[in-house]
């Protein structure tokens, strides 16, 4: 249901005039021969690391598919750069924007909103509050690597969901020890990208011996293979085999896949099943059964952080995980 | 015509009255003939008049000035000055608007807007009577605008309105509270009147509750003086907050004629269930921000501004649990809150629609649906949305809340007129429905008294504190959590 970019408009702005700013923005629109809806399903707050190379305002976000997730989850976005670490006192500087979608007849306008700030961690919500909106859900997509830091505090105040992909996690038992301590926060859910691809080899596990509390489960040894750079979703496999069973836990292996199938990201084999998930999906072999395939979604990122954008509720199976990896 | 304005070399004339009758003159709203006359303590001429006018239109105007138009504007724009604190203070004032009307052809009529404080408003309009600036009914017209406060408790606005009356009939009288000339307070009336979706929806059958904030980024800036003596109860409450409760409360009235109009509003505030005694101190909360951080900048505390006591007890923030005691609202709570330093500048109303049952899609308590809520966003970002909840597309059943939201900037595009603009259109034309009548000021004052008494009683017990850039305190979050329900961010 995304409409394709249509137009796109950019002022420079200040902390203190976004607001002002952006309604100029509207009004300028509103001005035009084509009528613009302004859409808006939720506050999207994408949080990035200062780079080097001090992007442009308008770039800070320019490697990430920002119009392609509000083209399909209208959202205002908020792009926030903090330097927290490294400048406490420098000034800081913001831009606002309009994107708009969709044909003539049926034209919608995004709200966009990038701050750079340098201010103490302590005085961060003081600037989120002010631009986002109260009466629609807020996510915060923390985009850099969660096992560099956890994520500020106040984010976690303002936010409902706290989405990431622990895919890109350099070290996964520090974006463990980031997130765990999520698990328990009940004003926070979290959404992992990198859980929603173990969709389909959850499915076929649980198609081939039933629900993991289920008794064909019990005391059964699991082996998870994975490839290089894929250590974050077998973990999370592995967390979710051991946290669903309460008695005769599943007894899980995990290991680095050998050399071999360059397309293969996991496989997981059991006494009478062999499970191999690539991107197209996963091949399972059962011993006593013919072999049958469970097809990956087909979806883009944006696809996916649009998906994830518009869950409302906490993802009962992936906090199971976590606190399993936990223990 | 001839608009003089008391006070036309303050602050308020300055940033909103000469850029708001520039804007009138723009659009070709103000009589042809006309004359704008500043009067202030110091002489000035009126070239440095017409300058000081100039510098506010450009600072402050919506639209950028426009040096031709700007040039028949400043035709129009005179200085008089005038002691007030004298008996015949007047005198040179009132020969100089006899000149400057003969000159220009102007019949007399006259309107004073007495942009001054409220100390100086029985004095000065009684001046004005001596002086004989108001002339008897036969020919001329007089009509006379008073900014609010009116009043620092029931009985000095009674008094105020008993030196008005003296010198002005009530229907000559223009009582301003500015948030009644917002396109978009003006726009609840149509809405609710002008569409047959929201009426019948405004009671207690399925209204759970109604929320009012208006929010101020601000400090008390340069303003302590009056602040310290006012405070958000009677800066914000007494006025704006309880005529935007009736604007979004009152009754249908049977035709749009001001006193109709305004007869329901004070029927509403009438209806106001008082709050006495103890009832205050759980109903009511108040609160002074302390040092925080707006906009990642540190600010100071109340009490360390310029100009306020290092003890005192002046409540910057006030929360309040109202009920209606009428057909249409028992049982529904409103709650109110108004205060300074919060994190943005916002006023907003939302109705808070009856959740639906928890059967079918609410069945999951931990999954409860958002019910649905009529937000009225009045400044900054003018418009009103109605959340719904909506099936995702997919092949599984997944609601989301969504809005149907109407947004002035992006529908009508352009500049909505200042409230000041529009208010001082309504005065030129007779026009008092956006004005505050003498009953409602002092119906609005009589519900708010008790609550004054009480703090009164208790001193500084129960004033809570906030840290600046936070959404109040914790007792205002407590007051209607409560209840079960929670504060709606704008």
């Amino acid at each position: 249901m995304a409409g394709a970019l249509a137009d796109r408009a950019w002022r420079d702005s200040a902390p203190e005039t976004i607001e002002v700013d952006l309604a100029a923005l509207w009004r300028d629109a509103g001005q035009g021969d084509v009528a613009i809806a302004r859409a808006v399903m939720s506050n999207l707050i994408v949080v990035r690391a200062p780079s080097a190379e001090r992007r442009g305002l308008a770039d800070i976000a320019a490697d990430l598919p920002l119009d392609e997730v509000v083209s399909r989850h209208p959202s205002r976005t908020i792009v926030l750069e903090h330097c927290h670490r490294d400048a406490p006192s420098t000034p800081f500087s913001a831009g606002v924007g309009i994107v708009t979608f969709g044909p003539a007849t049926a034209r919608y306008g995004v709200e966009q909103i990038v701050v750079r700030s340098a201010c103490p961690e302590a005085s961060l919500l003081s600037i989120l509050r002010r631009v986002v909106r109260g009466d629609v859900p807020t996510t915060v997509w923390w985009t850099e690597d969660l096992s560099d830091g956890p994520p500020f505090d106040p984010l976690l105040t303002i936010g409902r969901q706290l989405l990431y992909d622990s895919r890109h996690w350099k070290d996964v038992s520090r974006g463990l020890a980031a997130v765990l301590p999520l698990t328990d926060n009940r004003r926070v859910d979290l959404a992992d990208l990198n859980w929603r691809r173990l969709a389909p080899m959850r499915r076929a596990l649980v198609d081939v011996r039933g629900p993991l509390a289920a008794v064909a489960w019990r005391g059964v040894t699991v082996t998870v293979r994975y490839a290089p750079g894929e250590t974050a979703i077998a973990s999370l496999l592995a967390g979710w085999l051991r946290g669903e069973r309460r008695t005769d836990p599943i007894r899980v292996d995990v290991a680095p896949l050998p050399k071999g199938d360059a397309d293969a990201i996991l496989t997981v084999t059991t006494d009478d099943v062999t499970a191999t998930q690539s991107p197209r999906g996963v091949d399972v072999t059962p011993a006593s059964a013919p072999p049958f395939v469970v097809a990956a979604a087909k979806e883009s990122d944006a696809d996916a952080i649009a998906a994830e954008l518009r869950a409302l509720s906490p993802d009962g199976a992936l906090l199971s995980a976590l606190r399993a990896l936990g223990n | 015509m001839t608009i003089v304005i008391f006070g036309g070399a303050g602050d308020l004339a300055h940033r909103k009255l000469l850029p708001a009758l520039y804007n009138l003159h723009v659009d070709g709203l103000l009589p042809p003939r006309l004359a704008i006359v500043g009067v202030g303590r110091k002489p000035t001429t009126d070239d440095e008049y017409r300058a000081f006018a100039k510098d506010g239109v450009q600072k402050f105007s919506r639209r950028p000035i426009d040096e031709q138009t700007w040039e028949g504007f400043a035709a129009s724009l005179f200085f008089g000055a005038a002691d007030l604190d004298s008996e015949a203070g007047l005198a040179p004032l009132g020969a100089r608007l006899d000149i400057i009307e003969h000159e220009r052809g102007l019949n007399g009529d006259r309107i004073y807007y007495l942009a001054i404080p409220p100390t100086l408003f029985a004095p000065t309009v009684s001046h004005l009577a001596r002086s004989r600036f108001v002339p008897p009914a036969e020919g001329k017209s007089a009509r006379v605008i008073v900014e609010k406060p009116i009043g620092r408790d029931l009985e000095s606005a009674r008094a105020i309105n008993d030196a008005i009356a003296k010198v002005f009939a009530e229907h000559q009288i223009y009582r301003i509270d500015h948030y009644l000339g917002k396109e978009t307070v003006q726009n609840i009336l149509v809405m609710r009147f002008a569409n047959s979706i929201f009426e019948p929806l405004f009671n207690q059958k399925y209204v759970d509750h109604v929320q009012i904030t208006v929010a101020e980024e601000e400090g008390v800036g340069t303003r302590a003086g009056y602040y310290e003596q006012a405070g958000a109860l009677r800066d914000m409450v007494q006025n704006h907050l309880l005529q935007l409760l009736a604007m979004v409360a009152m009754e249908p009235p049977h035709s749009l004629d001001a006193d109709v109009i305004r007869d329901e509003r004070l029927e509403l505030l009438r209806s106001l269930r008082r709050v006495e005694g103890d009832a205050v101190d759980d109903n009511v909360v108040r609160a002074q921000y302390t040092a925080g951080f707006i906009a990642g900048k540190a600010v100071p505390g109340y009490r360390e501004e310029r100009g306020v006591a290092a003890a005192s007890q002046t409540e910057t923030y006030v929360a309040l649990r109202v009920c209606i005691d009428n057909w249409r609202w028992a049982g529904v709570p409103f709650f109110l809150r108004t205060g300074k330093r919060l994190p943005k500048r916002a006023s907003e109303i939302s109705v808070h629609l009856k959740e639906v049952p928890p059967i079918l899609f609410n069945a999951d308590p931990s999954a409860r649906l958002d019910p649905s809520i009529l937000s009225i966003r009045i400044q900054p970002d003018e418009g009103f949305s109605l959340g719904i909840n909506s099936k995702v597309p997919g092949p599984h059943v997944q609601v989301y809340p969504v809005k149907m939201d109407f947004h002035y900037g992006s529908t009508f595009g352009g500049t909505s007129p200042e409230a000041y603009e529009r208010l001082l259109l309504d005065v030129i034309a007779g026009d008092a429905t956006l004005f505050m009548r003498r009953d409602a000021v002092e119906a609005a004052w009589q519900w708010v008294m008790p609550i004054v008494e009480r703090w009164q009683e208790r001193g500084d017990a129960g004033l809570a504190t906030y840290p600046a850039g936070e959404w109040g305190p914790a007792d205002g979050e407590q007051l209607i959590r409560s209840t079960g329900r929670r504060w709606l961010a704008p």
